[in-house]
């Protein structure tokens, strides 16, 4: 999601094109062509990162990337050979550009809102009728996805406003990687039962002057200050109640000018209390100590837990190992989702069978696996693989206080055995480290809302909010003073200039000597 | 008609480059500045941008840590240049090296390496705009040494033992033969210190923390979302760096080639 570790993968990822490009360059004319456009490094790319690497290595060492699999799946299957155009983008916006300017893809993996946007503005075309059908052979993605996923999709909406228009995220999009927002902190600095009465206003509170960030990155910051001003009304709302999560949405979707305002004021107090915006420096700088606490996406959060407990950087190097927590603020958070999406004209059918491809099982944990993020995908492999991760055996404990059972029912309902997706695990990895971040519990998914699309005009209002709280704004008279200073500075340099052109410098050579003598006689 | 080889379609290559890569994208940013979202042809950005004292603090903001840059990079390199340009020393030029060689290194590793050391030192989050400067001299440095170095590497001996002749002290011989003659020099390096440093937001993202706005930056944000008034402050930023090399005589042909002689 949003803007990722660009650095090292992308330029694998580049140097790894044209090698793809040249192998299938002899394929025949009746190739299929499937254009892919996704996040930077938010597939299975094969190599040792790759969950397949330990026991299913190629002749050479290396294990392939999934995209290489799916080729041959769909040439077996369907008996067509395919190609895959893989192209990645950084953020939402730059994906919405590419499609402004014409490019075209077969499938898209924009985050929720640009999904709304995308359909809003009728640039997508609806899935099949029968591609949510488990009954359909082949239809992995209708077969495997979380009960509570698909739930998700089907009940938001794609337009709020227009009461006749009733479609909703499950008939232009599939799901493919989920989570929620919160902070990775270091305990060593971090108490966490202060951050649980701070909640969001961590951003704000003195005791963290300079000591936490927050994304570059309007929207989530938006969020942010939206919660932090409107806290006691979200801490008043009944959570028990039928309307609780509408509720919640709609306060944490404001973008009235009240609340525009109030927000701005916000905003530049969190301004000044943190250390600063970042889009992937956060990871390194809360490992070497520089930060306490860093806004993150819950993929994100648990690969930097994963780093920094492995004492390693993102370049593999070795560094002291460090315990990093997540937290999430208990009032609510922001869930995301990012989907598939097909734009018009796209090869429906090629489009579909890689959504289904990825939705099986064992490709849902392969892709898992590689990138950090939790995927939409229930299953009993997906469920064994999380098991695999954190499941532990109560026989190894002394006291009863140090596990849990931890219940993830919700997520993998009836594509599991009934039961089963209860399980023990310790109470510190279920409450403040990687499994409370990579599979929050129903209880902390509640309390949380979708950030919707904004719409042109509030989007406009939001944008030009953000560079007044990043700029700094001077007072008009000292713009002012400026403007007359540089006319003057401007007048009196083309004075000496054209003054000195006419006296000095631009006089004919032949007259050169007078030059000499005026000299002389100063 | 028979196509005769002349030397002038030697110059075809680069009229196609010309076009392509300068004069259709500046039509092109032309065009969007002066249109609006439906495409028809509004002066709203221009007039936007001139009212919104948050864009016009960022244009002052950026125009300050542009020439605080240039003058520091000018009052370290002068020296040097000079120092180099007139000693005797028989390797010199490992000297300028040491100057230049940071150059050739990534730029991007560069700036994480200035990075770590303010972050060790302690300065890294805490004096945004000193390190915004800081990693812009570090950076732009060499592009002043040089064209100062190569001008006065010109300045011929008689010119000092004539100064002396006459009963110059060092100070005179300074104001009068060294600093004129090195003009060119001093323009055509703050030319290119000057116009990197307003819009690299690389450096104040990484040393400022992001917390340091400069025009470059805002230009990236707007082409995120709306094209035109992006491309209505990259036109006014060209503008900005058009008059400021006019008026460093950036354009007279005879200095610009003595000064770029890199």
């Amino acid at each position: 999601m949003k803007k990722r570790r660009i650095g090292a993968l992308a330029l694998a990822a580049a140097a790894a094109l044209p090698t793809l490009l040249f192998s299938v360059g002899c394929a025949s004319e009746d190739t299929v062509v499937l254009r892919v456009f996704n996040w930077e490094e938010y597939i299975d790319e094969g190599g040792e990162g790759s969950y397949q690497y330990d026991y299913e290595v190629n002749e050479d060492g290396s294990a392939p990337p999934i995209i290489e699999d799916f080729e041959v799946w769909y040439e077996e299957t369907y008996g067509t050979p395919i190609r895959v155009e893989y192209s990645t983008f950084g953020t939402n916006e730059d994906m919405y550009n590419q499609l402004q300017l014409g490019d075209e893809y077969d499938l898209l993996c924009p985050s929720e809102y640009m999904i709304m946007k995308l359909a809003a503005e009728d640039y997508l075309q609806p899935y099949d009728e029968d591609f949510l059908d488990p009954s359909i052979e082949g239809n992995y993605y209708a077969q495997n996805v979380s009960p509570y996923i698909r739930e998700m999709f089907e009940s938001n909406r794609i337009n709020k406003e227009d009461p006749d228009d009733t479609s909703t995220w499950a008939d232009y999009a599939a799901g493919y990687m989920w989570g929620v927002t919160g902070f990775t902190y270091n305990p060593a600095y971090v108490e966490a039962e202060e951050l649980s009465s701070l909640g969001w206003d961590i951003m704000r509170a003195p005791q963290y002057k300079n000591k936490v960030t927050t994304k570059d990155n309007v929207r989530d910051s938006y969020f942010v200050a939206l919660a932090i001003c409107y806290r006691d009304e979200i801490e008043a709302l009944d959570p028990d109640a039928d309307d609780y999560t509408q509720k919640l949405a709609a306060i944490l979707n404001r973008t009235d000018e009240e609340t525009i305002a109030k927000v701005e004021a916000v905003m530049q107090e969190m301004d000044e209390n943190i250390y600063g915006y970042e889009t992937d420096t956060g990871k390194a700088d809360i490992v070497s100590g520089k930060i306490w606490l860093n806004f993150a996406w819950s993929g994100d959060a648990v690969y930097a837990m994963d780093l920094a407990e492995a004492g390693e950087d993102e370049e593999g190097n070795e560094t002291e190992s460090t315990l990093l927590n997540f937290f999430i603020p208990e009032e609510c958070a922001n869930l995301w989702f990012d989907g598939w999406v097909m734009p018009k004209g796209a090869n429906k059918q090629a489009a579909q069978a890689f959504v289904n491809f990825m939705s099986k099982p064992e490709n849902a944990v392969r892709n898992m696996y590689y990138i950090g993020y939790s995927g939409v995908i229930a299953g009993e492999e997906v469920l064994s693989y999380v098991k695999d991760c954190y499941e532990v055996d109560p026989g190894d404990y002394e006291s009863e206080e140090d596990y849990v059972a931890y219940d993830l029912s919700y997520f993998f309902g009836d594509t599991v055995e009934e039961g089963s997706a209860v399980f023990y695990a310790d109470r510190e990895q279920a409450e403040e480290r990687q499994l409370h971040a990579h599979y929050p519990t129903l209880e902390v998914t509640k309390r949380c809302a979708v950030m919707d699309y904004y719409g042109e005009e509030a989007n406009e209002a939001i944008n030009e909010l953000w560079s007044r709280v990043k700029s700094e704004t001077l007072d008009t008279w000292a713009i002012v003073v400026i403007c007359v200073g540089v006319v003057l500075v401007v007048a009196a340099v083309l004075t000496a200039k054209f003054g000195g052109k006419i006296n000095f410098f631009r006089l004919p050579h032949k007259k050169g000597y007078r030059r000499v003598r005026q000299e002389n006689c100063r | 008609m028979r196509l005769r080889f002349s030397r002038k379609m030697l110059g075809i290559p680069y009229a196609v480059f010309l076009v392509f890569f300068v004069i259709i994208p500046m039509l092109i940013i032309l065009f969007y500045a002066f249109t609006d979202k439906e495409m028809h042809l509004s002066f709203g950005n221009f007039i936007q941008f001139f009212s919104d004292p948050t864009k016009l603090s960022t244009i002052v903001y950026s125009l300050v840590i542009a020439l605080i840059t240039t003058a520091v990079s000018l009052l370290i390199a002068y020296p040097v240049a000079y120092i180099l340009a007139r000693s005797k020393m028989k390797k010199k030029f490992v000297i300028l090296l040491l100057f230049v060689t940071p150059m050739w290194i990534n730029f991007v590793l560069r700036i994480n390496a200035i990075r770590e050391l303010l972050g060790w030192i302690g300065l890294l989050g805490e004096a945004n705009y000193f390190n915004t400067i800081l990693g812009m001299v570090y950076d732009f440095l060499p592009f002043m040494i040089l064209p100062l170095y190569t001008t006065m590497l010109k300045i011929d001996e008689s010119f000092y033992e004539a100064s002396a002749d006459l009963g110059a002290n060092a100070l005179t011989t300074f104001r009068r033969v060294t600093l004129p003659l090195s003009m060119p020099g001093i323009a055509s390096g703050i030319t290119m210190v000057f116009l990197p440093s307003m819009t690299n937001y690389v450096v104040s993202d990484m040393l400022g923390n992001s917390k340091v706005t400069i025009i470059g930056k805002f230009i990236y944000e707007y082409f995120g979302t709306n094209w035109h008034m992006g491309s209505m402050v990259a036109l006014i930023l060209l503008i900005v760096v058009f008059l400021s090399t006019w008026l460093t005589g950036g354009f007279k042909e005879d200095e610009t080639v003595r000064g770029a002689n890199l």
